[in-house]
């Protein structure tokens, strides 16, 4: 994570398409060098959310300010700092690689003594310094995200926002992406959409969850996943189901135990710490047929706040 | 928002890249080169056509079939060899060789008139011909009904020439000799017209380029991450435009040197190629309003087909009223100018004026609504307005 400074800052956003309300009143603010990631079904309006921050669609209503500028004020100035990577890497077929990096650093207004140095350093980066003078059109998926992962940074923007990085790649480029996003963390400020719960668990400072254009939670990974479960979970297979009432309650009586399910012949124990785990798995004696911990996940926050 | 001398000319990036790979396309220099020699077919039939018109034997619009035939002549008097029909082939050969020619099927026929033609006719007499045929010849029917048609019309002449010289001089009609300076309407249509929609045609055929580098952004879904870009919806589409300007510029120029080369008389070359380059900004003014509001190439299309018809019509009928009228008014379309201009006739400054102000007012309102709908977000990620919703917005000012 990055300093405390706020560096954007959305307040109130509201947009509708048609009857339809994409965004509704949303509110957060993302911190100088921080790696924020919003997690949400389909349509739950991530991606007109970064739309607007990029400066692409207008809000009906509400702003978002970025290093204090807000995007009704100076949007082009906006889009100048903002490095934007859509979720289909859709580029311009006709173009060479080396070619479309350079059109999109003239946009972008790069100095044109910086412009060859600077796609060098990107192609080698992404890993495409070979392909550099091949069509755009020759390139599987996965060379397009990269490309399009290059053309994202070729103004060194301060902020990153990636819509679905890894979406439809195989586990190897996904894996380079998350890479890439990772050492760039830090540095840069960077909002991350996704679908991939253990992506954003793994990169994200902290994630939002969103729902029905409205942000439900935001936190840390381990602040929402602490929410919903507790530390850990423990799962305890028996082997005689008669007793299962008698364990219930016992096992209620420790201290440490915030819920208890029993779910296809397995006790599913919320812990909120470990120290009592290893008397409540005594408490079964030699009824017991397996024993087993499971770290909650964002899935399970997900699919617990979103239900 | 600040203003920046830099930022406002970044849609020039935009024009550059677009027209280099304009350039760059196989597929645009194969029409391109394709639309030059549709030009040089045209300028071969317009040539043609206008040497007939212009031609003694007045207009001809079927091909030519002078020379079908071919027939030796004995006609010392010319009399007959001077009227008859250019379809035959007319060889002044003396008797035997004719006679010989006929034999080796080297000629269709051989007519021979006998040499007191002259005298025969200011006695009143009949005129003996005879006309010699390769009956084998199929053009040999085509040579008789000639000389017989040839002959009967010398006779009717000389009938009218006798009965008139039978009228005492005090009753005969005076004849009115009537002198015509310039061309007459029709010729002025196909020459002048028809040299000017040749110059223009260059504005109608790029509408497609405009349609795919706007509408293209909207099919292949790269218009989000060009708009992403620190530049205006407005840079945008003034930057794609003015690289469909520069191609139609390149193309009218490489036109003009074409047509003069082929010899057409073309006064003022640099004015004309001005103000046609100048009427390709509405054009394509109007074109990106058609390719800003249309959801895919389809769409696209027929929008572009009614919105030709349209300015087709706008310069067009202009130009037939001030042939026909010479009309103050007819100087609000372009091409009366660049008409008015290769032909080489003075032009006011109000009519400059006129015609100016004109491509100015079309201009500024066809690239505001583009940008206007550009700028929208229901219309390019949806779901898009009807057009009468946007009148509506437009009329009341709202949202648009």
């Amino acid at each position: 994570m990055g300093s405390n400074e706020v560096m954007i800052k959305i307040e109130s956003l509201t947009k509708s398409f048609g009857r339809i309300k994409a965004l509704d009143d949303l509110n957060i603010e993302i911190k100088r060098g921080e790696l924020l990631g919003i997690i949400g079904p389909n349509g739950a309006g991530k991606t007109t959310a970064i739309r607007m921050a990029c400066c692409i669609l207008k809000p009906d209503f509400g702003d978002i300010k970025i290093d204090g500028i807000s995007i009704h004020e100076d949007p082009i100035r906006i889009k100048s700092m903002i490095g934007y990577l859509p979720e289909e890497p859709n580029l311009y077929e006709r173009f060479k690689a080396k070619d479309l990096l350079k059109y999109f650093a003239e946009l972008y207004g790069v100095p044109k003594n910086d412009i060859n140095r600077r796609i060098d350093d990107l192609l080698e980066l992404v890993g495409m310094t070979e392909r550099k003078d091949d069509r755009i059109n020759t390139f599987s998926k996965g060379l397009r995200q990269r490309i399009s992962v290059a053309r994202a940074l070729v103004h060194d923007p301060e902020i990153i926002i990636l819509d679905e990085p890894t979406m439809g790649l195989d586990p190897a480029t996904a894996n380079s992406i998350r890479d890439f996003v990772r050492n760039l963390k830090g540095n840069k400020t960077m909002i991350l959409c996704t679908h991939y719960m253990a992506e954003a668990d793994s990169l994200c400072d902290r994630v939002a969850i969103l729902n029905k254009g409205k942000i439900i939670d935001v936190g840390t990974p381990d602040y929402l996943k602490s929410k919903i479960h507790g530390d850990v979970i423990l799962k305890v297979r028996i082997q005689n189901l008669d007793v299962i009432n008698i364990y219930k309650e016992q096992i209620m009586k420790f201290a440490s135990v915030a819920a208890v399910d029993f779910v296809d012949g397995e006790y599913l124990i919320s812990l909120k710490y470990r120290n009592e785990m290893s008397d409540i798995v005594d408490l079964f004696g030699n009824n017991v047929n397996s024993i087993n911990t499971k770290e909650p996940t964002l899935e399970d926050v997900f699919i617990n706040t979103v239900k | 928002m600040k203003f920046n001398l830099s930022v406002i000319m970044k849609f020039t990036s935009i024009t550059k890249w677009e027209f280099k790979n304009t350039l760059k396309s196989k597929k645009f220099m194969m029409i391109f080169f394709l639309q030059l020699s549709v030009l040089f077919l045209m300028i071969i039939i317009f040539n043609s056509f206008v040497t007939n018109i212009e031609s003694d034997n007045g207009i001809s619009i079927t091909p030519s079939l002078n020379g079908f035939a071919s027939m030796d002549v004995l006609d010392q008097s010319g009399l007959i060899s001077k009227s008859i029909n250019p379809i035959i082939n007319v060889v002044p050969l003396s008797y035997n060789s004719s006679l010989n020619n006929i034999a080796e099927g080297k000629t269709t026929g051989f007519l021979y008139v006998p040499g007191n033609v002259d005298q025969k006719i200011r006695l009143g007499q009949t005129i003996d011909m005879t006309v010699y045929l390769d009956s084998s010849d199929p053009k040999s029917s085509v040579v008789r009904d000639e000389v017989n048609s040839t002959a009967q019309i010398i006779s009717q002449s000389y009938s009218n020439t006798l009965s008139a010289s039978a009228v005492p001089q005090n009753t005969t009609t005076p004849t009115v000799n009537q002198e015509s300076t310039g061309e007459s309407l029709p010729l002025q249509i196909i020459t002048k017209v028809m040299l000017v929609i040749l110059l223009f045609l260059p504005l109608l055929l790029f509408g497609n380029m405009i349609i795919d580098t706007i509408v293209g952004e909207k099919e292949r879904k790269t218009g989000e991450i060009l708009i992403a870009m620190p530049m205006s919806q407005a840079q945008i589409i003034i930057g794609k435009s003015m690289a469909v300007v520069l191609t139609i510029s390149l193309q009218v120029a490489m036109w003009l040197i074409i047509l003069l080369i082929a010899g057409f008389h073309i006064d003022n070359p640099v004015l004309v190629f001005i103000f046609i380059f100048l009427t390709s900004i509405p054009i394509i003014g109007i074109t990106s309003v058609v390719a800003a509001y249309s959801k895919n190439f389809k769409e696209a299309g027929i929008g572009l087909s009614i919105a030709y018809m349209g300015i087709v019509g706008f310069l067009i009928v202009p130009v037939l009223i001030y042939l026909s009228r010479k009309s103050f008014i007819a100087n609000i379309s372009p091409m009366t100018i660049v008409m008015r201009l290769f032909s080489g006739e003075s032009i006011s400054l109000v009519d400059y004026g006129i015609s100016l102000a004109t491509i100015l007012i079309v201009s500024l309102i066809s690239y505001w609504i583009a940008i206007k709908l550009f700028e929208r977000d229901d219309i390019i990620f949806g779901p898009r307005p009807g057009i009468l919703r946007l009148v509506y917005d437009l009329i009341t000012f709202k949202k648009f």
